[in-house]
């Protein structure tokens, strides 16, 4: 959602590129021929997250993490320390919202929670624009010399890890 | 001389230099993180490695002397290439979130030093072995999460501090970095310098008071001299919003090289008296808020002059202030008593030795850093002028023999080589004995140990304070003297409050006796009054106090003038070894609020008197017990 901090600019990123599928497209999913971008926000959390970076991977010639929590796990991570039965035992049963007969969510269709890991311990990343979030100017910076055919070079005062 | 090559420029040094130092000359950088400059080369984090022509692997240029006709390279491929993937393991090892941190993006030299890289990201993935937060202490917490194991601060506790409270558990990974024999920092032997916070080169070890409270961008710096006691550190303020942040000591000061104590470093930060804001004046029985024009009337009104009239001035105010005061007060107002809070305990009769010598006596507190036997008369290094407590400890180890002579429990006791009882009071016949024991012997088997260790001493200091100076009469410092000169020994004395000297230079040093006064002037600034104080003022008909903070002396003053605290005023400071320096304006100070030296003029204005105010001149016109220095 940082791509938003870009404001009227995302005018000038729309302009250049085909915007085939985003989460809040009627197409959630890259074309199966392929693409030549695909930008991840967030870690890999659990199952659907694998699948979805693997699909990604598969279609998108440029693979992009974006933000900390895609660079480095990020704040979801820190539920590594616990591990996810004690994670998902504090949030559903002993969280001080919860009714007296919290129980931990266990429909089949859930994906399966998992230690949360960086996008490129998953599949191989082609870029990292690390920030939490990044910059907005870093963000168009990286999206205009993608359309362009570009590598951003994120360095300087394009990098920070916040 | 020793000529190498680095980075195809050619550069001569002394031999001995390390590389890393020959590349600093050359004007090539060369990135480090374990390195710090006040520190013994260590060779522990690998960043600083070069490519040596003719070696076979990488060489550490922090620990590498430079050898005649050597080539360096410092950013080859190769190099590059090494200097990320030490940084990939770095970042690896243990679980470093910079998303959390505090120091993050600016203040994390770990961080700084993979920007340096453009590192994007580590390939590898971060320990997830959790570490235990240790925040017990109650101004450091210590996150074994962060450390990257430099052991910069163990270093600095023991080589710059000489306490070693910090050390490691375990080897390698398991490294953990521990308080004395892992116990809670909290409970620990930790006398909170905050040395190892200053020197940690990322977030494992933090203070609470300035954690997320600004980072290096956003604070501004106000470096001068600490006003907590006479050693005269040096210490930069960082302020952000008019608002104190963090106190750092000066890496770059002669004296205390970035050190500092919990006095000068955490403790202004913890003041949580009230502020006086408005002048007051007592009506009908009680203090009521008064314009500064009603409270200057009432001074002129009742405070009076002649010998009914007694002035005390704190210590810890600027020699500006103390000057004007002594001015308008002797000069001005023929008062019967004008003198200083301390009453020259700690410098009257070691002046009135310099007077009759005619030339000062003692020497630079840097005599305390090179010594090889250190004998202390009467004084608490430990808990007060406590950086020059380190400068002691920390030689121990190195055979620097510590002679403790007190009357008190001493907290040096147990570092020393020999103990001495030494009755307050009787200095003079402890000094002739051990001077017997020097020039011929003893019969005293310790006092024969004692004389054959400060005769075998190459740089002997004899170092004593505030009981001694005023306990010690005419016989015990001529005896002091003549032990000196015997041993060719330097002599440090150890002064009181951070103006100590300058008082004493402006003959402040009068005992406070309160019998038959009439009326007070307390120049209190920002120093809590002591009880003492408190009592011998209670039956004085008129008292009007200048401070910064309510207090039991407020309370009773007839008039109360407010005035700035530390941070809020300049001027300037004299050490006890007589080094001339500025304190700087940190913050601005409250509406309504001036600083003591304007407050002074004010009521010079009032009164209708002309203040002297060449305040160096008067502070030069008596022969100091150390000579000034100007830094």
């Amino acid at each position: 959602m940082s791509i938003l901090d870009i404001d009227e600019r995302i005018l000038q990123v729309v302009e250049l590129v085909d915007l085939r599928a985003t989460p809040i497209t009627d197409l959630k999913e890259p074309d199966i021929e392929g693409v030549d971008v695909g930008i991840l926000e967030g870690g890999i959390n659990n199952t659907y997250n694998e699948e979805v970076a693997k699909k990604m991977r598969e279609r998108c010639k440029i693979l992009v993490a974006l933000g900390d929590c895609a660079v480095f796990g990020g704040v979801p991570a820190m539920r590594n320390f616990v591990g996810v039965d004690a994670a998902l035992k504090r949030a559903y049963i002993e969280a001080e919202s919860n009714d007296q007969e919290g129980k931990i969510p266990s429909s089949p269709e859930l994906a399966v929670m998992t230690r949360v890991r960086a996008i490129h311990e998953v599949v191989p990343v082609d870029l990292f624009i690390p920030g939490c979030p990044p910059d907005a100017d870093v963000i168009f910076y990286a999206l205009v010399e993608l359309a362009q055919g570009r590598m951003p070079d994120i360095k300087d005062d394009k990098l920070h890890w916040h | 001389m020793i000529k190498l090559t680095i980075d195809e420029k050619t550069i001569e040094v002394q031999e001995g230099t390390t590389v890393l130092e020959a590349a600093e000359a050359a004007g090539v950088y060369v990135p480090t993180l374990c390195h710090h400059p006040q520190l013994t080369p260590y060779g522990g984090c690998r960043m600083c490695m070069v490519d040596v022509e003719g070696a076979r692997t990488l060489q550490p240029s922090c620990t590498l002397p430079a050898t005649d006709g050597m080539v360096v390279r410092t950013s080859s491929e190769k190099v590059i290439k090494a200097r990320k993937f030490v940084l990939t393991l770095i970042f690896s090892e243990r679980n470093h979130f910079c998303m959390y941190c505090p120091v993050s993006d600016g203040d994390c030299e770990l961080q700084n030093r993979a920007y340096d890289e453009d590192m994007t990201h580590w390939d590898l993935q971060p320990n997830w072995q959790p570490y235990e937060v240790d925040a017990s202490h109650p101004f450091i917490v210590l996150d074994n999460n962060r450390c990257i194991l430099c052991r910069r601060c163990v270093r600095a506790c023991g080589e710059l501090v000489g306490n070693y409270t910090l050390g490691f558990e375990e080897r390698g990974a398991d490294s953990l970095l521990v308080a004395d024999y892992n116990v809670p920092l909290g409970e620990s032997t930790c006398i909170s310098c905050g040395t190892c916070v200053q020197i940690c080169p990322t977030g494992a070890l933090i203070d609470r008071q300035s954690a997320y409270q600004g980072k290096e961008t956003e604070v501004d710096h106000h470096v001068g001299v600490c006003v907590e006691c006479s050693v005269g550190c040096r210490r930069d303020v960082l302020t952000r919003d008019n608002r104190l942040v963090r106190i750092e000591g000066e890496w770059d000061a002669d004296l205390n090289h970035g050190l500092l104590c919990d006095q000068g470093r955490f403790l202004p930060l913890e003041d949580d008296r009230t502020r006086l804001l408005t002048p007051l004046v007592r009506k009908n029985g009680s203090l009521k808020a008064a314009t500064w024009e009603e409270a200057l009337k009432a001074i002129s009104d009742n405070m009076g002059q002649g010998a009914g009239l007694a002035a005390l001035a704190s210590t810890r105010l600027p020699a500006e202030d103390l000057a004007l005061f002594k001015s308008i007060f002797t000069d001005g107002l023929n008062a019967g008593l004008v003198t200083s809070l301390e009453a020259g305990k700690a410098t009257a009769s070691l002046a009135l030795l310099a007077e009759k010598l005619g030339k000062p006596f003692e020497t630079s507190l840097d005599a305390l850093k090179d010594t090889d036997a250190v004998l202390s008369l009467e004084l608490d290094l430990v808990d007060e002028h406590q950086v020059a407590g380190f400068f002691v400890k920390r030689q121990l180890l190195d055979g620097t023999k510590l002679i403790v002579a007190d009357s008190s429990q001493n907290k040096l006791a147990e570092n020393a080589a020999c103990n001495l009882p030494l009755k307050p009071g009787e200095e003079a016949q402890f000094l002739s004995q051990l001077l017997k024991a020097v020039a011929e012997s003893s019969e005293d088997a310790t006092l024969r140990d004692v004389a054959e260790i400060l005769k075998h001493a190459e740089k002997p200091c004899i170092v004593y304070g505030e009981t001694f100076a005023s306990q010690a009469d005419e016989a015990a410092l001529v005896a002091l003297l003549e032990l000196a000169v015997t041993l060719n020994a330097s002599l440090v004395g150890v002064k009181g409050q951070a103006n100590s000297m300058a008082a004493a230079q402006l003959g402040l040093e009068d005992p406070i006796k309160t019998d038959g006064v009439k009326s007070a002037f307390i120049l209190l600034g920002d120093q809590e009054p002591s009880q003492k104080l408190v009592k011998a003022l209670e039956d004085v008909p008129f008292v009007v106090t200048q401070a910064a903070y309510s207090s039991q002396m407020t309370a009773n003053a007839d008039v109360v003038l407010p005035v700035t605290m530390w941070a809020e005023q300049a001027g300037t400071y004299l050490s006890m070894d007589g080094r001339l320096q500025k304190s700087v304006k940190s913050l601005d100070a409250p509406e309504g609020v001036l600083t003591s030296h304007e407050a002074l003029l004010k009521i010079a204005e009032t009164l209708a008197l002309e203040p002297d105010t060449n305040w160096e001149a008067s502070l030069k016109a008596r022969t100091p017990t150390v000579a000034f220095q100007s830094a």
